[in-house]
């Protein structure tokens, strides 16, 4: 059968991805009526462009299908395939009702798919990201090369990519969940190594926005002048504990690898978090405040409705250091005895799936935001006495821990030392250890300088004392 | 189908294209999840698209679509055609290759496989995992959680191109894991883990050691350990490297490395090295499609996904760089033979190069041999993954591990991270053991370029190598 997504617009994405849902929830209906059904339907069009030392790739599609799920009683099926035709969809829920019937195995933890609450807005979108081409993208990452390129003659190795997307999904269910989203953006990378001699060192800056095509002036220049500034590093040559000031793309990777993982749901409810038994306790010192927000019109994780049709909203994690809520989809809220947060998921976060419809219904932040702090990371370095390192870029390893233990081990290879109030030199690359949650208590200072991540995380310059740095 | 694919090789030369390759997959997959007694979302999943890639003056553009109709390949490749024309205008670096005759569709090696997984129902599998949580709650002490995992990955691969080759081929891989996450009288939580996968059969997991029983118990004995572990001492010591850890090794600080496509602009700091020294003696690195799955595990892939067939490719041998990984223009440019390794991870994505089962090669020495050969410092297991760098930086974790001092084990220590740059650590390998394992599965699996997770086997013996940094308490 001829697949006919190609013909869905921006404009109609959220009307034929609800006419496909529904259409396949009715069919459930009626083959398994004493079932509860659920539908989730998934499309997304993108087009990417990479420059790398001159070679040229450029890719597009659409990632496109549907998942559903069937249970009976407190035997569930999930059934995903590829496409969003009628036949496609209602196919995922005649063989997601064939699992339920020949399993007979239960979640005794399930009662019920999401309820109907509404629907919450969609995120911003210019429009003018549908109408860019591969040209533009490959224009774009040219101009970053070029403004890369003309910082030094050091810089020997760069690359630019640039990618736009838009899409939707939709879900409706047994309960009366009928709602649909839609979202869109567009992002321009450059990734640097400045070379001399043996000594390689590396830089990462990038733009992405949805409300806004993205800005590229100034991007290969900043990724090239830090790459170029890392070089002639020194041995810090320490081993002990020491002050370490993680600015905000390396702060974002620590809330998105701690806080981000270790208040949802999921190891709340299993016990493997070890915030699941602390609501209410003191974690943190009294600067630090973190909602979890769905609804901010610029970010990235913001859709009216979350993957299991809840209406996204924002929820407070951390209010003046002490531990206020979780975060939930309905299955876990319920197992928990509270209200769902709207903070369901497919496959999403930082890693997320290239084809969310595949992935089981599981909860993630949306949009983790830190409040600021009282000033930038250059007022903070100033009033440093001592020394301390201060880590740009993303650390080595971060996100290879686990969260129930939050021991975590780090190498940070874009690395300078303060000493006494300034920034001294470059240094070679350290291993940071600690625990994310001792880390917390830790916590000297969070910055002004706060900047919002497209892996769903706000947050200015961190400061934590008590970390080993091995160097 | 092929012949669906053939319409499009058709309509992208007719266009212009220099070369086109078409692929096809239609693949099966299926995740079962029990924690403590709790199951989850028995999840099937249907996995079906076609993917094209069309060749203009050494530049490739890329479209697929979740459909397989002759008329959606044709409109894929018209607009793979265009992307391809725009961009070789652009570009300042090309990587042409040549046609050749088309490739032989019957693998060169096929594993035996005893019981498909296709030939078992789901309560056959939900058993599998039952098994392995109920032995592990048998011998598990202050519990927190036990979880346990099955998956499942197999169906058909089809690559078309302008050779005239028509492969087609069947995926498999299969993985059951068990995890047992404790609480220690201080209140930390630690945890135990055993997994095993790769092409592997049903029949695989009715045997020892992988029989769910024997996973469950070991699994349990392993966190039941740990809750009695001490902290790894930070600092550079040397260590002894465990079989999985050494494959991890392999795979990410040295194995992204030497793929070609990172040496053609320049990346990685391999680029124009061959035939120079890098390592010890004790250091030979080789990717391969085609190991013996039978005898030491591992993920059968016979082809790549431009349809170049599997071969063994020995990357550093006794220390010495001898070859790069390739796709065939990498190959062409590099004036090397195209090894197999241009992988793509689903259809939505083209192939790139990766690996396929990379691994150190065997020595002589036994374990214990290879403890005394320590002396005093780490011995570090299993892994929770790593990460590498451009520069040839690197960080993984170990799950768990030993203190030894004079010569012998004395205590166990907590998970620990291993870090370093591996063009020094090559010149601080100072044996390897005999035995040679290797491991892959349906979790996890290996990212780049915003493709993940690739299945890929990885592995080795175990090494001895002075002068890591262990991150821990100082």
């Amino acid at each position: 059968m001829m697949d006919s997504s190609h013909r869905i617009t921006f404009d109609s994405v959220s009307d034929e991805l609800l006419a496909v849902a529904d259409s396949a929830l009715s069919h459930g209906r009626s083959v398994a009526p004493d079932a509860e059904v659920e539908v989730f339907v998934y499309f997304s069009k993108s087009m990417e462009v990479e420059i790398d030392q001159g070679i040229v790739t450029a890719k597009d599609g659409a990632v496109a299908g549907a998942a559903a799920r069937v249970a009976l009683g407190k035997r569930i099926g999930f059934a995903s395939a590829s496409g969003v035709s009628d036949d496609r969809v209602k196919s995922c829920v005649d063989n997601a009702l064939e699992v339920a019937k020949s399993v007979n195995v239960e979640d005794p933890r399930f009662e019920g798919f999401c309820d109907p609450a509404g629907q919450g807005r969609d995120g911003a979108f210019d429009d003018r990201i549908l109408e860019l081409g591969t040209d533009d993208l490959i224009r774009w990452a040219q101009e970053v090369i070029e403004e890369a390129k003309k910082v030094d003659e050091r810089v020997k190795i760069v690359s630019s990519s640039g990618e736009a997307w838009w899409g939707g999904y939709a879900v409706a269910n047994t309960r009366g969940v009928l709602g649909a989203t839609r979202f869109g953006g567009n992002v321009i990378t450059s990734n640097i190594q400045a070379i001399e001699g043996e000594e390689r060192r590396g830089s990462f800056e990038f733009d992405a926005a949805r409300d806004r095509l993205v800005e590229r002036e100034g991007l290969g220049a900043r990724a090239a002048e830090r790459a170029v500034s890392l070089l002639g590093a020194k041995k810090l040559d320490y081993t002990g504990e020491m002050k370490t000031v993680w600015a905000p793309i390396p702060a974002s990777t620590y809330i998105a690898s701690s806080l981000s993982r270790s208040v949802l749901g999921k190891p709340v409810v299993e016990g493997i978090s070890p915030l699941c038994d602390r609501l209410g306790d003191k974690i943190a010192p009294d600067f630090l405040t973190i909602v979890d927000d769905g609804q901010s019109p610029k970010s990235m994780g913001t859709y009216a409705i979350d993957a299991e049709g809840h209406p996204q909203r924002d929820n407070v994690v951390i209010k003046d250091g002490v531990l206020k809520g979780f975060l939930f989809n309905s299955y876990y809220a319920r197992a928990f005895d509270v209200d769902p947060t709207g903070n369901a998921v497919r496959g999403g976060g930082l890693f997320g799936s290239a084809i969310p419809y595949e992935v089981g219904v599981e909860v993630g932040t949306k949009h983790m935001d830190v409040a600021p702090g009282r000033r930038p990371l250059e007022d903070i370095v100033s009033s440093i006495g001592g020394r301390a390192v201060l880590i740009h870029d993303f650390p080595l390893g971060i996100f290879h821990t686990d969260v129930a233990t939050g021991e975590f081990s780090i190498v940070a290879n874009s690395v300078f030392l303060i000493e006494d109030g300034e920034i001294k030199h470059s240094i070679q690359p350290v291993s940071v250890a600690g625990n994310f949650y001792k880390g917390l208590t830790d916590l000297v200072e969070a910055g002004s300088d706060v900047r919002s991540l497209p892996w769903n995380v706000t947050v200015g310059t961190l400061v934590f004392d008590g970390f080993s740095v091995v160097g | 189908m092929i012949e669906a694919l053939e319409r499009g090789i058709e309509e992208g030369e007719r266009l212009g294209a220099d070369f086109v390759e078409a692929r096809f997959e239609d693949l099966t997959l299926r995740t079962l999840e029990r924690t403590d007694d709790t199951w989850r979302d028995i999840q099937v999943k249907s996995r079906r698209g076609v993917a094209i890639t069309c060749y203009v003056d050494g530049t490739a553009g890329f479209s697929f679509a979740a459909s397989s109709d002759a008329a959606t390949v044709v409109e894929a490749v018209g607009r793979a055609y265009k992307m391809a024309r725009a961009s070789a205008s652009a570009a300042m670096l090309k990587l042409p290759f040549d046609r050749d005759e088309p490739v032989s569709p019957t693998p060169s090696y096929r594993p035996k496989i005893g019981v498909h997984p296709r030939e078992r129902d789901l309560t056959y599998k939900t058993e599998l995992v039952s098994r392995a949580v109920e032995t592990a709650r048998e011998h598990a002490k202050n519990v927190r959680n036990i979880r346990g995992l099955y998956g499942e990955l197999y169906g058909d691969k089809v690559v078309v191109n302008s050779d005239g080759s028509k492969i087609q081929w069947d995926f498999l891989v299969t993985e059951l894991r068990v995890r047992v996450t404790s609480r220690t009288g201080s209140g930390d939580m630690v945890a135990g883990m055993e997994g095993f996968g790769g092409t592997f059969g049903l029949d695989r997991y009715e045997t020892e050691p992988y029989n769910p029983e024997s996973m469950g118990k070991v699994a349990a004995e392993r966190a039941n350990e740990q809750l009695e572990a001490r902290p790894c001492p930070a600092g550079k010591f040397r260590g002894l490297i465990e079989n999985r850890l050494v494959g991890v090794l392999a795979h990410e600080s040295f194995g992204h490395l030497s793929e070609a496509d990172f040496v053609v602009t320049g990346g990685s700091p391999l680029t124009g090295k061959v035939g120079e020294r890098l390592g010890t003696e004790h250091a030979t690195i080789i990717d391969s499609g085609i190991v013996d799955i039978e005898s030491y595990g591992g993920l059968w892939v016979p082809f790549d996904d431009q349809g170049t067939p599997a071969s063994e490719t020995v990357v550093l041998e006794r220390g010495v760089l001898k070859h790069y990984l390739h796709n065939r223009g990498t190959a062409k440019k590099l004036g090397q033979r195209p090894t197999g390794n241009a992988r793509a991870v689903n259809f939505t994505f083209p192939p790139i190069v990766r690996m396929t089962n990379t691994y150190f090669a065997p020595g002589d020495l036994t374990e214990e041999e290879a403890i005394e050969l320590v002396g005093t410092g780490v011995y570090a297991i299993q892994t929770f993954g790593g990460q590498v760098q451009g520069d040839g930086s690197f960080l993984f974790k170990a799950l768990r591990g030993y203190w030894i001092e004079d010569r012998e084990i004395k205590y166990p220590i907590r998970e620990v991270s291993l870090s370093g740059n591996v063009l020094d650590l090559l010149g601080k390998v100072e044996g390897a053991t005999r035995d040679l394992r290797l491991y892959s599965g349906y979790f996890g699996g290996c990212g780049k370029g915003g493709q993940a997770p690739l299945p890929v086997g990885l592995g080795g013996p175990k090494l001895v190598i002075d002068g890591i940094t262990f991150g821990g308490k100082s």
